[in-house]
C-alpha cells in the first residue's frame, strides 16, 4: 500500500475511535446524579426558583431526553467546542476556556521530557546495547528498572526535598523553585499588559511569552520552575525508552548484516551507528505511544505535586471541588492527545520501516 | 531419556511410579527461576510483604494496638510541637520518627500494607479473571463477538490509565472503596487482549480439534483445554500489574481520593500526612514510607523479569 493511502486510511480509523471515546464520557457522564450536573449551571444569586433553573439546565443539557437522544446533545456540544461549566474561585467559568489556559503548560511540560529523555535513551541505549553484560549494562539494568519501579509522585517529592528551595537547612542543592510555573516576585513592576491574571499571552506558556517580550529575568525564573517537573517526567519514560533500546540492539547485533558488515571491514564504530542502531529504533519506535500513555498519566502526578498550572493539575483541583465536567473535560481531552500521538507513531514507524503498511 | 528409563525401571520391578509431569515440570521451573540471584531476592521480599500482610489480619495485636485502622490507636507518646525524627531511643515504634498526630512511622507503615497490598491483589485478581474470561471466548469465538470486544478495549486504550482511573473514581464517588472498583473496571482489558492474542494461537492447534472430533462444546474447549494454557503468560502480567496497581492506589489516595478515611494507614495517605510537613523540612514522613513502597515495587519487578525470562517458552530452553 502506498504511504498516504496507509495514513489516509489511518485517519479514517480515527473516527470511531473518538467516537469511541465521546461514548465512553457520555456514559460516565451519565452515571453521575442529575443534581451534581446541573450545579454549575445554577445561578444561586437568580431570583428564579431553583427548580425552574434546574429544569432549564435539563433541558439545556438535552438529558429530558432518553440518554441516546441526549448523546447526541453532547456530541453537538462537543463539536461546538462546549465542555460543559465549572464553578471553581480563580478559573473561567468554561471548562473549555480553563482547558485552554492549561493545556500549554502540559504540552511544554511532556515535550520537553520527551525530548530530554530521547536525548539521554538513544545514545545511552547505544553504549550499552553494545556491551551487553559489561558493568555499564548491569548498571542500565538497575537504572531503568527503577525507573519503572519508583512511584512519579513520590520522585516528584523527593526531588522536591533535595533541591527544593529552603527545604532543608543548610542543604547546598537546595536552589531550585519547587512550586507554580513563576516566582511572584519575578514579575516586573508595575504588571505589563501580556501579563493577566497570572496567565500570559500570547503562548500561556511563561517561558516563551518572557522571551517574546524580551523580559529576561522572568525567563530565567519560569526556566528554573520547570527544571524538576521535567526531571520527574524524564526518568519514568527514560527507563522504558533504554530498556527497548538495549533489547533491540542486542537483537539488531545478531543479524546476519552485521556479520557481513564487519566482514567486509566496515569499522565497528560504523558497524554500531548505521547498521546496528538504525535497526534497534524500529521496536524503540512502536513503544513510544505506550511511554506517552504512561507520560500523559504522569504528568498529572507531578503537575499535582509541583502545583504547575496544566491540565493535570486543574484535574486535581476538580476533584477537590467535585467538578464533574471539568474532570470528564479533561479526561476526553487526554486521550485526545494520546489518539493524536499514536497516530504520528503509527506514521513514524510507516516512514522508518518501508516493510510496515498494513 | 531419564523419565523413559525410569518407567522401563517400574516396568522390570512391576511397581507403579507416580508419574506427575505437572509437578515434575513446576520443579524444574522453580530451580531455573531460583538460578537468577536477583529474581529470588526479588521473590523473597516480596514474601515478607505477603507475610507481614497477612499477620496484619491474623494476629494484629503484634503492632501492640487494639486497632490498626486508624492511626488515632497510636497517639502521642512523644509530643514535642513538631514530628520528631528517627530515633534509637525508644523502641522499635519509634526507629523512623513520627509523622501527623505524632503517630510512630514503623508500626503504621507495616499495617499499611494491610490497606494497600490487600486492595492491590483484588484488584488484579478480579480484573485479570473478567479479562482472561472474555479475552479468551473472544479469540476463540472471533468473529462479531471479537470485533466488538476488540473495539471496546480500543477505547479503553485511548485514555491513560491514571486519567481514566481518575474520571471513573469521580463518577463512582470519591472514596477508597470506588478507586478499587474503578481500578478494576479500567484494568480487565489488558488481560483481554493478552488472552485474546494466546488464545488465537492456540486455537488453531491440533488438540483442539482433536477435542472438538470428540465432541467437546465450544465453551468446554476453552475453559478446560485453552485456559490452562493461558496461565503462564497472564501469571508473569499478573506479577508485574501487582508492582503498577499498588502505585496507581496509592497515588489516587495521594491526589485526594482519602476523603471517606483520611487517617488510614496507606502508604498514599502517609505521604499525604508528610506533604504538610515538607516546607519545614521534616523529611522523614515522606522519605521512608516512599522508600518501603519503593523496595516492594522494584522486588515485585525483578520476581516478574526472573518469571518471564523462565516461563517463556522461547527464552527457556
Amino acid at each position: 500500500m502506498e504511504l498516504r493511502y496507509f495514513i489516509l486510511r489511518r485517519l479514517l480509523l480515527l473516527i470511531p475511535t473518538v467516537l469511541g471515546l465521546s461514548i465512553f464520557m457520555f456514559i460516565l457522564i451519565e452515571a453521575v446524579p442529575k443534581a451534581i450536573l446541573v450545579t454549575p449551571y445554577i445561578n444561586p444569586h437568580s431570583r428564579i426558583p431553583y427548580i425552574i433553573q434546574e429544569a432549564n439546565a435539563l433541558k439545556i443539557l438535552g438529558f429530558n431526553y432518553p440518554p441516546p437522544i441526549a448523546y447526541l446533545f453532547y456530541l453537538d456540544r462537543l463539536l461546538h467546542g462546549n465542555l460543559g461549566l465549572m464553578s471553581m474561585p480563580g478559573y473561567p467559568n468554561s471548562v473549555a476556556a480553563a482547558i485552554v489556559d492549561a493545556f500549554p503548560n502540559t504540552i511544554q511540560l511532556t515535550i520537553f521530557a520527551s525530548l530530554l529523555s530521547i536525548a539521554i535513551a538513544i545514545p545511552l541505549g547505544t553504549y550499552i546495547g553494545a556491551r551487553p553484560n559489561s558493568i555499564a549494562d548491569q548498571a542500565g539494568r538497575v537504572f531503568s528498572l527503577t525507573g519503572y519501579a519508583i512511584p512519579a509522585f513520590w520522585l516528584a517529592l523527593m526531588l522536591q526535598i533535595v533541591f527544593g528551595k529552603n527545604i532543608l537547612l543548610g542543604n547546598p542543592l537546595g536552589v531550585l523553585p519547587f512550586s507554580g510555573s513563576f516566582s511572584a516576585s519575578a514579575i516586573p513592576n508595575p504588571t505589563p499588559s501580556w501579563f493577566v491574571n497570572g496567565i500570559t499571552y500570547p503562548t500561556h506558556l511563561v517561558i516563551f511569552d518572557a522571551l517574546i517580550h524580551g523580559d529576561f529575568p522572568l525567563f530565567v525564573d519560569a526556566l528554573k520552575h520547570i527544571i524538576l517537573p521535567v526531571l520527574t517526567l524524564t526518568y519514568g519514560i527514560l527507563a522504558g525508552i533504554l530498556r527497548f533500546m538495549r533489547a533491540g540492539m542486542v537483537d539488531a547485533s545478531n543479524q546476519e548484516y552485521v556479520k557481513t558488515a564487519r566482514s567486509k571491514g566496515v569499522p565497528e564504530k560504523l558497524v554500531i551507528k548505521r547498521h546496528i542502531r538504525k535497526n534497534a529504533m524500529i521496536p524503540t519506535i512502536t513503544v513510544m505511544g505506550l511511554l506517552v500513555a504512561g507520560l500523559l498519566g504522569g504528568v498529572v502526578l507531578v503537575e499535582y505535586v509541583f502545583a504547575y498550572p496544566g491540565m493535570g493539575y486543574l484535574t486535581t483541583q476538580g476533584i477537590l471541588s467535585y467538578q464533574i465536567w471539568l474532570v470528564i473535560g479533561t479526561t476526553l481531552i487526554f486521550g485526545l492527545i494520546l489518539v493524536l500521538t499514536n497516530l504520528i507513531v503509527d506514521v513514524v514507524y510507516a516512514l522508518t520501516d518501508p516493510r510496515i503498511r498494513y | 531419556m531419564a523419565t523413559e528409563s525410569n518407567v522401563g525401571g517400574s516396568i522390570l520391578k512391576a511397581q507403579p511410579v507416580k508419574h506427575r509431569p505437572r509437578v515434575e515440570d513446576f520443579k524444574s521451573t522453580f530451580k531455573l527461576f531460583i538460578k537468577n540471584r536477583l529474581a529470588f531476592v526479588g521473590f523473597v521480599i516480596v514474601l515478607i510483604y505477603f507475610t507481614i500482610t497477612i499477620l496484619d489480619y491474623v494476629y494484629p495485636s503484634y503492632l501492640g494496638v487494639k486497632d490498626i485502622n486508624t492511626i488515632a490507636s497510636w497517639v502521642p507518646q512523644l509530643s514535642s510541637g513538631v514530628p520528631s525524627g528517627p530515633t534509637l531511643s525508644h523502641g522499635w515504634w519509634y526507629i523512623f520518627g513520627e509523622t501527623l498526630y505524632f503517630a510512630p512511622i514503623f508500626p503504621v507503615m507495616l499495617a499499611a500494607l494491610k490497606t494497600d497490598i490487600t486492595y492491590s491483589i483484588l484488584i488484579v485478581l478480579t480484573g485479570a479473571l473478567i479479562g482472561i474470561i472474555l479475552g479468551t471466548m473472544s479469540g476463540y469465538f472471533g468473529k462479531l463477538y471479537d470485533e466488538v470486544l476488540m473495539r471496546v478495549t480500543d477505547i479503553f486504550f485511548s485514555v491513560p490509565t491514571l486519567v481514566l482511573a481518575i474520571a471513573v473514581t469521580v463518577v463512582l464517588g470519591k472514596s477508597l472503596q470506588n478507586v478499587v472498583i474503578a481500578l478494576i473496571i479500567i484494568w480487565w482489558p489488558i488481560y483481554a487482549r493478552l488472552t485474546r492474542g494466546v488464545s488465537l494461537s492456540i486455537k488453531s492447534n491440533k488438540f483442539i480439534e482433536a477435542a472438538t472430533a470428540a465432541g467437546s462444546s465450544g465453551l468446554r474447549n476453552v475453559f478446560v483445554h485453552i485456559l490452562p494454557n493461558v496461565l503462564s503468560v497472564v501469571f508473569v502480567q499478573f506479577s508485574l500489574d501487582l508492582g503498577s496497581i499498588i502505585q496507581l492506589f496509592a497515588a489516587l489516595d495521594f491526589i485526594g481520593f482519602n476523603e471517606g478515611s483520611p487517617l488510614l494507614p496507606e502508604l498514599g495517605n502517609m505521604l499525604t500526612w508528610g506533604t504538610s510537613y515538607l516546607v519545614s523540612g521534616i523529611w522523614w514522613p515522606i522519605v521512608i514510607p516512599g522508600i518501603f513502597l519503593l523496595i516492594f515495587t522494584v522486588a515485585i519487578n525483578l520476581m516478574g523479569d526472573g518469571l518471564r525470562d523462565v516461563l517463556d517458552p522461547k527464552l527457556r530452553r
